[in-house]
């Protein structure tokens, strides 16, 4: 599980609160780096998309500080040295084994093999 | 025809000619488009190295006639001698075929020149070699045509090369014999194969086998060319029909549907293809294959649009497995990401993918009666996580494109954009209703959801229905685009 797909993760526990169940928290047992080749203008579409906080939220608690700023700045297209930081948070790090446990009912989802399992029994969903 | 030029056919599963016509234009620049039922013709000036690249064909041929169909008669000798008149030619003809085909072929990197090959001292009295020659081809062709006339009896057959390819497998033993007894008689060093094809009226009077051993006979005694059925140099490609006289050349020894990134299929590659080109993928959007199974659909889309993110999320594990294997395969790790989750919950937040695409499998896996009812559920969470202006492409099976129909109807009802055509609209609104009901018997605990789910699928709009062939059963693919509803509610 890249940080890319951690970012629209959200647990649909059934009674959860509007917009509840996000972001996730990611407790790791076993996280890799992959080197993932590097295109400034793919990355820099992905920036308006992502909900900053959590990306932050999430790098910090992989224990990969990202060195990102709390928010991109107004003119992050051209700055490479910021989008590499990003492409590398988003996208070359990688989940590999530990939990995703929901914010607000305390589920857990075990990754396992670098594959999430959202998957819920039929009295929760 | 331009000197640089080619004159190509590709052959196509039923209801994807419109797909390869599309793409030949799109991908080689291909001009005299033309497009029958199974094949398409057009011109190039392409290398072989773009023609390889085509997803939505199955083989490639170089076009060397293309004729009227032959008028049937019951005289078989005469329409034999119409057939092998296809055939004969000057001397220069063939070189030149062969001259040109050499020059595509020789980038498919097979080095073995043929008139080189065999420097070995196998040398042996020619006739009793001959004769095992043509005891073989007889058998191979005993064996081989019935195969073709299966593949043509069905006339729509997605893949009849696999027939070819399995009888050519089974055919290995006799055909080291034949390596083994081949001579490097200079008449007889260039081999080659005869595979026909016949359907309509003329299959009524000849086989394919009849036709293909006298064309046979008649190349042999013109170019002096061998007849190996297993592992020929050359392949020529006769197909007659009710609507041409074909002769052809293949590129490639593979079907173009064969791709060599794919490790284990689900879907036909060509069909994935398909679907993903229909989808408007651009450049940094959001994906997602929510029944993804092997991921044959993510696989082809990455391929062909690589700056893209896509996921991937099935409910089984062996599938995901499956998947995760093809993914690494196929080197695409970083662009496909896998989820375990339920497509009738998708744990991802609404309006955040540009496209959807699948094959929703049931009806064709698994038994349709109970599961078909979870259509709506499905179609719900798609147009949920779906944003406004986005795409979804569906592979329904003959049953769930009835059943979507009624569902897609009532959608319509409301929507002004849509495309109606007008009829029995109330109707097909009043058996949806009453098909709800029947389910909210079954499951009273689906009644909520099933009564909040009347206005939900007016934001799609059916944007397409192409009806393709999944080899023994047809199927449809379903193109809707989402459109924003705020002013409607």
């Amino acid at each position: 599980m890249k940080l890319l797909t951690h970012n629209l993760l959200c647990s649909n526990v059934r009674g959860l609160r509007p917009g509840g169940g996000f972001p996730l928290r990611i407790q790791a047992s076993d996280v890799c780096v992959r080197p993932v080749p590097f295109n400034a203008a793919f990355v820099a579409r992905l920036v308006p998309r992502l909900r900053w906080a959590a990306l932050l939220e999430a790098a910090e608690s992989l224990g990969h500080p990202s060195e990102l700023p709390p928010e991109p700045a107004p003119d992050y297209e051209g700055d490479e040295t910021f989008l590499r930081r990003v492409h590398h948070v988003l996208l070359e790090v990688e989940v590999l084994e530990g939990f995703l446990q929901c914010p607000d009912s305390g589920r857990q989802f075990p990754i396992s093999r670098g594959i999430p399992n959202m998957l819920l029994s039929e009295e929760e969903a | 025809m331009a000197a640089a030029a080619g004159r190509y056919f590709c052959t196509a599963g039923r209801g994807l000619e419109p797909f390869l016509a599309r793409e030949v234009r799109a991908r080689l620049g291909a001009t005299e488009v033309d497009c029958v039922s199974g094949k398409v013709f057009f011109s190039t000036e392409a290398a072989p190295g773009e023609l390889r690249k085509l997803k939505s064909g199955e083989r490639l041929f170089l076009l060397l006639k293309k004729h009227t169909p032959l008028a049937v008669s019951r005289n078989k000798g005469k329409m034999l001698h119409d057939i092998k008149s296809l055939f004969i030619e000057e001397p220069k003809y063939w070189q030149d075929v062969i001259s040109t085909w050499r020059n595509l072929h020789g980038c498919e990197g097979k080095k073995d020149d043929v008139f080189q090959e065999n420097p070995s001292p196998l040398k042996r009295k020619s006739e009793e070699t001959d004769t095992a020659t043509k005891r073989q081809k007889t058998e191979q062709a005993r064996e081989t045509v019935p195969e073709e006339c299966q593949a043509e009896a069905g006339e729509g057959c997605v893949v009849p090369e696999d027939c070819q390819t399995e009888s050519e497998t089974s055919l290995e033993d006799s055909a080291k014999n034949s390596g083994e007894k081949a001579i490097v008689n200079e008449q007889l060093n260039f081999s080659f194969r005869v595979s026909c094809r016949c359907s309509g009226a003329i299959a009524k009077v000849l086989t394919s086998q009849e036709i293909g051993r006298a064309v046979g006979v008649a190349l042999m005694k013109q170019c002096g060319w061998r007849a190996d059925l297993r592992d020929p140099d050359l392949e020529i490609f006769l197909h007659l029909n009710d609507v041409h006289s074909v002769v052809g050349i293949p590129l490639f020894r593979l079907p173009l549907a064969n791709r060599e990134y794919i490790k284990t299929a689900g879907l036909r590659s060509t069909i994935a293809w398909a679907m993903a080109s229909l989808a408007e993928i651009s450049a940094g959007a959001f994906v997602l294959d929510p029944m993804c199974g092997l991921g044959t659909i993510l696989l082809e889309a990455a391929k062909e649009w690589p700056v893209t993110c896509y996921w991937g999320a099935d409910v089984s594990d062996s599938q995901l497995e499956g998947a995760d294997v093809n993914i690494r395969t196929a080197g695409l790790m970083d662009k496909i990401e896998l989820l375990k989750a339920s497509v009738k919950a998708v744990p991802l937040p609404s309006e955040s993918f540009d496209a959807v695409i699948s094959d929703i499998p049931f009806g064709k896996k698994f038994k349709i009666t109970k599961d078909i009812q979870i259509l709506p559920d499905i179609l719900q969470e798609m147009e949920r996580v779906l944003r406004v202006g986005g795409t979804v492409v569906l592979l329904l099976s003959h049953d769930l494109h009835k059943r979507m129909d009624s569902i897609t109807k009532c959608a319509e009802h409301d929507s002004p954009d849509a495309i109606s055509d007008g009829t029995s609209e109330t109707t097909t609104a009043k058996a949806l209703h009453a098909d709800r009901n029947s389910s909210s018997l079954v499951n009273g605990v689906e009644e909520f959801f099933l009564s909040s789910r009347q206005t939900c699928f007016e934001s799609l709009v059916l944007d397409g229905v192409y009806g393709v062939s999944l080899g023994k059963t047809d199927a449809f693919i379903y193109k809707y685009k989402k459109i924003s509803t705020a002013g409607n509610q």
